[in-house]
């Protein structure tokens, strides 16, 4: 069995080609600094994002996943956070060691990030049209003359109604929706290479969110730009993601295919989480089998595998020991002690 | 006004909702102007049998929680009539209110702000049991709350710590706990799980249905979740901007919706299944977002969106039409009357969405 640490001499010899890396997180480490302790918000965290893939991030709430992706752009308010650990590798440097200058030019221009809330992330005083321009004109992307053509272009692209109005409108003149439109608009205006977006339609109606989220995936590759999703809807997982990084309590426990993780789940929580969620295909009259007990508290997490208080399979070895991320097949990857198969 | 006792007649409805509607005033008009109304709840009817677990879905502002806060007769009714184990209590005197506080209870949504911060648990569950005057003696009103505990799942000793101290799951078994002790009829659940995380929310959905078989209670419970509705719900009424548009039995409902918003409602769940069979039935076959219940469009509140709709569906609201037994639908479409004015060259979902983009 390969551990974390081969994955780069097991990718140097594909068997069946996957697309070359576009960003690679090695071991990232971020924390908080609390009255009563640190908390491990991020905890030897590795990944690859592959050129042109939907690599999705899920989890409960507080297992790390915004974390995570602020601390790619190292967007983590300090105090009282703190990166302490890894490489953010892209384009063959780290991001972590940039200048400030140097990241401030990556962030909106290679690298965007759309988030949940497009209400606190928009300003409320400015108008849509402003806003919008904001990233060209920093990234200088296109000429003066050419800002309000390109802003008309991208209202269009993510299809709002009436863009000459709308860009002269406030946030506050505009559904949710539509906001979150003008979000996804500000995210693609520059074609960055990568887009992290965080619970990009959790807010919104369902009707609304397949709107955005078809959109969203169509423009990604249209432009054959990568995206990081991040997201505790397994539903919306299932139909956007090709591959899946499942976090518990700060930590990747499980990593595959979207087939991998839904119908090959290895991991005792990946199994719990399938368990537990009511379907729309489920027989009516199923009973749910939750996972017992609740998340950690990551200032004071458990001993040995973090999920062992609540894992049905645990055994003595697990409360000391925590098991490593280990490959069990090309893209599937587990950290648990316990071999489970299709019938758990 | 009499009251009869809800174990006399089990096969009249515990719950009648007739011509609901719930106008807010938006603000004073300025000048003696009529003020703006909110229309939202705006002519609502459903039922709710003894013993079922009625739900009641729809988008974010389309009435829910306005409907079940006008059951409880927590806030105005502008029209219609409620009537509760065969008594109207539309305009209920304070005798009335006090009665209906103890028959019927409440689950809120967010089990961090549901419960006063500076009470013990104890108190906490047990204040419907003072309130009422339920329990005689401090010892036996410390039992009953000890039985309620162990009820939804909680430990004894728990009785004695602050809320701060649980987690989501646990307040929300807390708040459970609080909603039993009068022992009521009816209990309205208002997004009871959409808060909790995935893993907590089965927990919660299961002690509901356990309970449900153990105490033979009601429930009419409010939620956006789908999925979740269609595990706990047997009869479900889909809303929309004010207005029911659907009634059926779960099964009836989420094999064959009838109105065109439910089928797109329905239709635009990202199912949890990325095998690319079942991703095909994914369809998200309506642009566009829902309007304000400030004013809202006139005819079928759903027409700037329905890919089907006719002159007849913007100048007229369609009435709700019996299309099978127990399954009502409120659009044109299936009112045979109205057939000669519904037929129109019909754009096909796609095309519609084209001409939107
Ligand atoms: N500003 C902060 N100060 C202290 N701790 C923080 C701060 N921000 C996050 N944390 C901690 O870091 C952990 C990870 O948080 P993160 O926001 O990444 O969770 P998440 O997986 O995105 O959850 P959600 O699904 O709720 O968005 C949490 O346990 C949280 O308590
Ligand atoms: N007290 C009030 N005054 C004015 N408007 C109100 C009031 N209560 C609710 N509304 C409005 O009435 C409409 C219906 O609100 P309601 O809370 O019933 O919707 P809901 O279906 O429960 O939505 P959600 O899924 O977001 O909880 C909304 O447009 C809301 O803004
Ligand atoms: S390592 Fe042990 S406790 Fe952890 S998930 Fe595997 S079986 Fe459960
Ligand atoms: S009445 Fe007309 S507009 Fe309304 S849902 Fe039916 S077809 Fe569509
Ligand atoms: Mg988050
Ligand atoms: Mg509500």
């Amino acid at each position: 069995m390969f551990t974390e640490t081969s994955m780069a001499t097991a990718e140097a010899a594909p068997r069946n080609e996957p697309a070359p890396t576009l960003l690679r997180v090695e071991n990232l480490r971020t924390v908080f600094e609390k009255d009563d302790g640190l908390v491990h918000a991020v905890n030897d965290v590795s990944f690859d994002v592959r050129r042109g893939e939907v690599l999705a991030i899920v989890g409960e709430s507080g297992s790390g996943k915004s974390i995570t992706a602020m601390s790619l752009l190292r967007l983590i308010p300090s105090p009282p956070g703190q990166i302490i650990g890894g490489q953010v590798l892209f384009d063959g440097q780290d991001l972590l060691d940039l200048s400030d200058d140097a990241i401030r030019q990556i962030r909106g221009r290679d690298i965007s990030m759309i988030f949940q809330e497009p209400m606190t992330s928009l300003n409320p005083s400015l108008r849509i049209g402003r806003q919008l321009a904001e990233p060209l004109r920093v990234h200088g992307s296109v000429p003066k003359g050419k800002v309000r053509e390109r802003c008309l272009e991208l209202l269009r692209q993510v299809r709002i109604g009436d863009p000459e109005k709308r860009l002269d409108a406030y946030p506050h003149e505009l559904s949710g929706g539509m906001r979150q439109r003008v979000m996804i608009a500000m995210g693609l205006a520059c074609l960055p290479r990568l887009i992290i977006a965080d619970e990009p339609t959790t807010a919104l109606d369902v009707t609304v969110q397949a709107q955005i989220l078809e959109l969203l995936r169509d423009i990604t590759r249209a432009n054959q730009s990568s995206m990081m999703l991040i997201t505790h809807d397994l539903g919306v997982v299932a139909r956007y993601a090709d591959r899946i990084n499942v976090m518990y309590a700060g930590r990747i426990v499980e990593r595959g295919t979207a087939h991998d993780i839904f119908h090959r789940p290895r991991h005792p929580y990946t199994v719990g989480l399938m368990a537990s969620m009511p379907r729309l295909d489920d027989a009516i009259g199923n009973r749910l089998t939750p996972i017992p007990g609740s998340p950690p508290d990551l200032s004071d997490p458990p001993s040995g595998c973090p999920f062992h208080p609540r894992c049905r399979f645990a055994q003595p070895r697990c409360k000391q020991e925590r098991p490593p991320l280990e490959r069990l097949d090309e893209e599937h990857w587990k950290a648990c002690w316990v071999n489970l198969d299709d019938t758990h | 006004m009499t009251h009869t006792d809800s174990h006399t007649d089990v096969t009249a409805p515990l719950l009648q909702v007739s011509g609901l509607k719930v106008h807010f005033p938006l603000r004073p008009g300025l000048f003696g102007k009529p003020a703006a109304m909110v229309k939202a709840v705006d002519g609502v009817d459903f039922t709710v049998h003894h013993g079922e677990t009625l739900g009641l879905v729809g988008e974010s502002g389309c009435g829910k929680s306005t409907t079940g806060l006008a059951v409880l007769r927590m806030t105005p009714l502008t029209e219609g009539r409620i009537v509760f184990d065969g008594e109207d209590i539309s305009h209920p005197d304070a005798a009335t209110t006090k009665r209906l506080r103890r028959k019927m209870q409440m689950v809120y949504q967010d089990p961090f702000g549901a419960l006063n911060p500076r009470m013990r648990v104890l108190d906490i569950i047990g204040e419907p049991l003072r309130v009422h005057r339920l329990t005689r003696t401090r010892t036996e009103y410390r039992a009953r709350v000890m039985d309620l505990l162990d009820r939804v799942g909680l430990k004894a000793e728990m009785a004695d710590r602050y809320p701060h101290e649980f987690s989501g799951g646990q307040r929300q078994r807390i708040g459970i706990a609080r909603a039993l002790a009068a022992e009521p009829s009816l209990i309205i659940c208002d997004e009871p799980v959409s808060a909790l995380d995935v893993s907590i929310q089965a927990q919660v959905i299961n002690l509901l249905e356990d309970l449900q078989r153990d105490l033979g209670l009601t429930y009419l419970f409010v939620a956006h979740d789908l999925a979740v509705v269609r595990h706990l719900c047997h009869r479900i009424v889909v809303m929309y901007l004010g207005r029911v548009v659907e009634v059926a039995d779960r099964e009836r409902l989420y094999q064959a919706p009838r109105h065109p918003y439910t089928r797109a409602l329905l239709g635009a769940i990202p199912i949890a299944d990325p095998d690319p069979e079942i991703q095909a039935r994914f369809n998200p076959s309506v642009d566009g977002e829902v309007p304000s219940p400030i004013d809202p469009p006139p005819g079928c509140p759903f027409h700037p969106r329905c890919p089907h709709a006719t002159e007849l569906c913007r100048r007229e609201a369609p009435r709700p039409i019996d299309v099978e037994d127990g399954h009502s639908v409120a659009c044109h479409l299936h009112d045979p009357s109205r057939a000669t004015e519904m037929t129109h060259p019909e754009p096909s979902y796609q095309e519609q969405a084209r001409n939107i983009a």
